[in-house]
């Protein structure tokens, strides 16, 4: 009963250096195509797709491509009477898509587009007895929620707004016996939510509740032979996730565990060389979402080509530096 | 988008898809649009629920027409009798299902079955559970499910002991099944929680009404339970000594329990007039209620953390007015009251001494090893050799190889330091993408060790020289030490956790690697800091020393920085107290 390792083989063919270029190229299209089937299938998450085309456009140098009036009007648009964002007009708000709202009215530097009191009443109205955030109106809880609730707030100076040691209090309560986090207590740990914990216990300055030796242990056995890393034990590869677990070791201070020169040749490979963009694995379709994390854990790896990127937000350092919010990390 | 192979195609297959996907659209399209429209006038009806059914079968994620769906079936409530609202539930449920099963991971799905199992008037539990079962056998690791699972468990009142057997079964089925593992692990200390008379190395119980801290969620559990754990275990790894899951989970069952919460030590200096308090985890002093009393009298003198890096420390320092205890003559008592523990630690300064401190010394027991009671060692003994027959047969087996070394040190750290060392070798050769984590691991160990053989010599000295060290931890533990050797080693830097060292006067840190001295921050009573041979090239790097008022002795032999211009000048500026410079 021997496991298989699941994992990708590298081929010798695969793309083994940086095409920023066509990178830029594909995000700065992307957008275009708006009868595209696909895209209208994904309109449900828009918002938080054009804050993974600004920011990895932000992080390559390239934000200017972008039509910035469009976007701002359209976010304007998105803001309800309950102060809460849609991922899109005749959506409903939702804290995932008022997060990456906000994330990108930082990267233009503009914020005053929106009714900010307005948010910050939302966000903190969403806060439960216990600590916890829910998503929406319907209730469901989940620690990535949890982050977006603190990020929102921390972006836009507000964090005092809320009951903090009670959401700490709900965050810590989802630690699990490997050091990570799941989504509610008694979850099983997931590189997403450790992603969102770590970042939220960043964010509230909490990170000594973090067992970081054991979570970091488990965060670098993610990384497999192919160098890539996965989400859980016994999952495959994924660009998505090796941004995630890369910035929960960076937030954690041990990102010196995983082997960068492996991981950065994994993501490498994840490039498609015709169309630009990154894929999950290599050979797979690609996405603006794949595109911002492969980029974004380059610049982790510390790609000089790339803007460094700050582990908690998943934003440039400069965009944090202008708006004068410092996270601190454990050494 | 995961796991999307990019397919090569025709110009003309190309197009063929290209008119299926606009047919498509404009079906979707318009379904959207009449959703829309719908719900903007306030439309409840059947046709409503058709429509976004239509939608959410091909796109679960659409979260906002699962919203509507909601909205509908909650007025619909309002109009229905019971019978009624239990088949429209119902009915929801069944088309739930058969959106499960073409997307079993959408949280949109998920989220709406809680939702309406939470409204149904007559839930019937066991079809849920069925439903998980079928669900978990398509995929043991679907974490949605599990939290589903978990859930109805939790309405439905599920015993404990049930949903551990549930583990036992899927586990017996396929040992290699990490969520199976986690779920033991929350319910295990449910079940068998480890008892109040159980060896904890725990003093003095905490206050009855002391509140709980987030950590104290406790996962641990009694010895008895964790015997027969490390049974099903050991069959695990060795029916497939390759699957992490197991071997996870045993480290899980190695772990000791965390250390009481209470004040391990506090220092008091005469001529710095200052006080040192270090707590066994880290605390914020601002926050926790810490008051200090001097012969009777509160203080209000201000607490600050050993560095400004620190909101957290597990070292706060007291700075007294100026006057207060200097006089040589005079005998004090202080006490530190943590107001937020309902505890306090005396400590006094007798007359023509210069410090005095009060601490619990502590044991390895205490610090280090496993929580396992002395008498219970022998299953520790015996589960080594069986590690070490598994290793026979897989020489190479990095899990088997870190599974030794961690009971080795449950057992008898000092004792197995060679075989641990040797082990730690191997790791890295056969594990080296994860090298790194092995060095720093390898040197909190060394340091552990050290730690306690300096607390079985009574020494207030600290030598750890030609280990590899690659990281420096347990620092609070050395908060008297007055002498550290730290050469020949690969440290990069000295932390800012190295200002806990308040005691210290003379550091030896020649021959390794180091560019930055954060660490050596406001340390009182630092004299002499030997760097010979390291990586210091720049004057800013050298700044923090400018915080250390009693330095006398710098030796820099060795550093980039030496190679500077006005080299000399600048650091007679920046150093003044600096009467002795290697350069
Ligand atoms: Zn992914």
């Amino acid at each position: 009963m021997a496991t298989q390792v699941k994992d990708v083989i590298i081929k010798p063919d695969a793309p083994s250096a940086l095409l920023l270029e066509k990178h830029a190229d594909y995000i700065a299209a992307y957008g275009s195509k708006k009868d595209d089937y696909e895209y209208t299938l994904s309109e449900y998450l828009r918002m938080s797709g054009i804050y993974w085309g600004l920011t990895v456009m932000d992080l390559m140098g390239q934000l200017p491509r972008m039509n910035r009036q469009e976007i701002i009007d359209f976010i304007r648009a998105c803001q309800h009477e309950c102060g809460g964002i849609s991922a899109s007009i005749g959506h409903d708000p939702h804290l995932l898509y008022t997060l990456s709202a906000v994330q990108i009215l930082c990267l233009y530097d503009s914020v005053d587009a929106i009714d900010v009191d307005k948010v910050v009443e939302y966000v903190k109205g969403l806060q439960q007895e216990n600590g916890s955030f829910a998503g929406d109106k319907w209730g469901e809880i989940d620690t990535r929620f949890s982050f977006c609730a603190v990020a929102t707030l921390a972006l836009l100076g507000k964090m005092d707004r809320i009951n903090i040691d009670k959401a700490v209090e709900f965050v810590s309560s989802c630690m699990n016996f490997d050091g990570g986090f799941g989504c509610r207590p008694g979850s099983e740990s997931h590189a997403g939510q450790i992603y969102c914990c770590t970042g939220f216990l960043a964010l509230t300055g909490q990170l000594h509740l973090v067992n970081a030796d054991l979570l970091g242990w488990w965060l670098c056995e993610r990384q497999l032979l192919s160098g890539g890393l996965n989400g859980r034990p016994e999952k495959l590869p994924d660009v998505c996730y090796s941004w995630w677990v890369l910035a929960s070791l960076k937030i954690i201070g041990r990102i010196h565990w995983i082997d960068k020169a492996k991981l950065r040749a994994f993501i490498l490979a994840c490039q498609d060389e015709e169309t630009g963009g990154f894929a999950d694995r290599p050979g797979d379709m690609v996405d603006p979402f794949h595109t911002l994390f492969g980029v974004a854990g380059l610049s982790l790896l510390g790609d000089e080509r790339i803007k460094p990127v700050n582990p908690v937000l998943c934003m440039p350092e400069d965009v944090l530096q202008r708006i004068g919010l410092q996270v601190d990390l454990l050494s | 988008m995961h796991g999307r192979v990019k397919l090569k195609s025709t110009a003309q297959q190309e197009e063929e898809k290209r008119k299926e996907r606009d047919k498509k659209l404009k079906i979707y399209v318009a379904a959207r649009d009449a959703c829309f429209s719908k719900r903007k006038e306030g439309v409840c009806d059947d046709e409503a629920l058709q429509l976004t059914q239509q939608l959410l079968s091909s796109n679960p994620d659409f979260a906002t027409l699962w919203n509507y769906r909601r909205d509908i079936l909650m007025e619909m409530e309002t109009v229905k009798d019971e019978d009624e609202v239990q088949k429209l539930y119902e009915a929801e449920l069944s088309f739930l299902e058969s959106c499960l099963k073409v997307n079993p991971k959408s949280y949109g799905s998920w989220h709406h079955r809680c939702w309406v199992s939470a409204r149904l008037p007559r839930p019937d539990w066991a079809r849920e559970l069925s439903l998980c079962d079928r669900c978990l056998s398509l995929d043991d690791r679907n974490f949605h499910c599990w939290d589903y699972r978990r859930m109805i468990v939790k309405m439905s009142g599920v015993p404990v002991d049930r949903e551990l057997a549930f583990t036992d079964r899927l586990i017996g089925s396929n040992f290699s099944n990490y969520s199976s593992w986690h779920y033991r692990s929350t319910l295990l200390p449910l079940l068998h929680p480890e008892s109040p008379e159980s060896p904890s190395p725990t003093r003095e119980p905490p206050h009855p009404s002391a509140p709980p801290s987030p950590q104290t969620h406790s996962h641990r559990v009694c010895e008895e339970q964790l015997l027969k754990e490390y049974e099903l275990v050991q069959n695990a790894f060795f029916t497939d000594p390759n699957d992490q899951s197991a071997w996870f989970y045993y480290r899980w069952l190695l772990g000791r329990a965390e250390r009481e919460e209470m004040i391990s030590c506090v220092y008091v200096s005469r001529n710095e007039e200052r006080v040192a308090v270090a707590f066994s985890r880290p605390v914020n002093a601002q926050s926790v209620g810490l008051l200090l009393v001097l012969d009777g009298q509160p203080q209000s003198a201000e607490w600050r953390s050993v560095h400004p890096r620190f909101k957290h420390s597990p070292v706060w320092i007291c700075d007294l007015p100026p006057g207060t205890i200097s006089d040589i003559t005079n005998e004090h008592n202080l006490t530190v009251h943590w107001a937020e523990k309902y505890t306090h630690r005396d400590c006094a300064l007798y007359t023509g001494r210069t410090e005095s401190w009060c601490r619990d010394s502590a044991t390895d027991q205490e610090l280090f090893r496993s929580e396992l009671s002395v008498e219970k060692t022998s299953v520790l003994q015996s589960e080594l050799q069986s590690c070490n027959q598994l290793l026979e047969l897989e020489p190479l087996n990095k899990w088997c190889l870190l599974t030794i070394i961690l009971l080795m040190r449950a057992l008898d750290p000092l004792g197995y330091e060679k075989e641990t060392l040797a082990n730690f070798q191997t790791l890295k050769e056969v594990d080296s993408m994860r090298s790194a984590y092995y060095s720093d691991l390898c040197s909190k160990f060394m340091i552990e060790n050290t730690i306690l053989k300096m607390e079985y010599a009574e020494v207030r000295v600290f030598s750890i020289t030609d280990k590899n060290l690659t990281t420096l931890c347990h620092l609070d533990q050395l908060l008297l030490v007055t002498h550290i050797n730290l050469s020949s080693n690969q440290l990069q830097r000295l932390p800012p956790q190295f200002a806990m060292l308040q005691c210290l006067e003379v550091l030896e840190a020649d021959n390794n690697s180091i560019e930055n001295l954060e660490g050596l921050y406001h340390l009182p009573k630092l004299e002499e800091v030997l760097l010979k041979n390291n990586k210091i090239s720049t004057l800013a790097d050298l700044q923090p020393l400018a915080s250390c008022p009693k330095l006398k002795c710098l030796d820099l032999r060795g550093n980039p920085v030496t190679q500077m211009a006005n080299i000399e000048s600048e650091l007679a500026e920046l150093l003044p107290s600096v009467s002795d410079l290697l350069l």
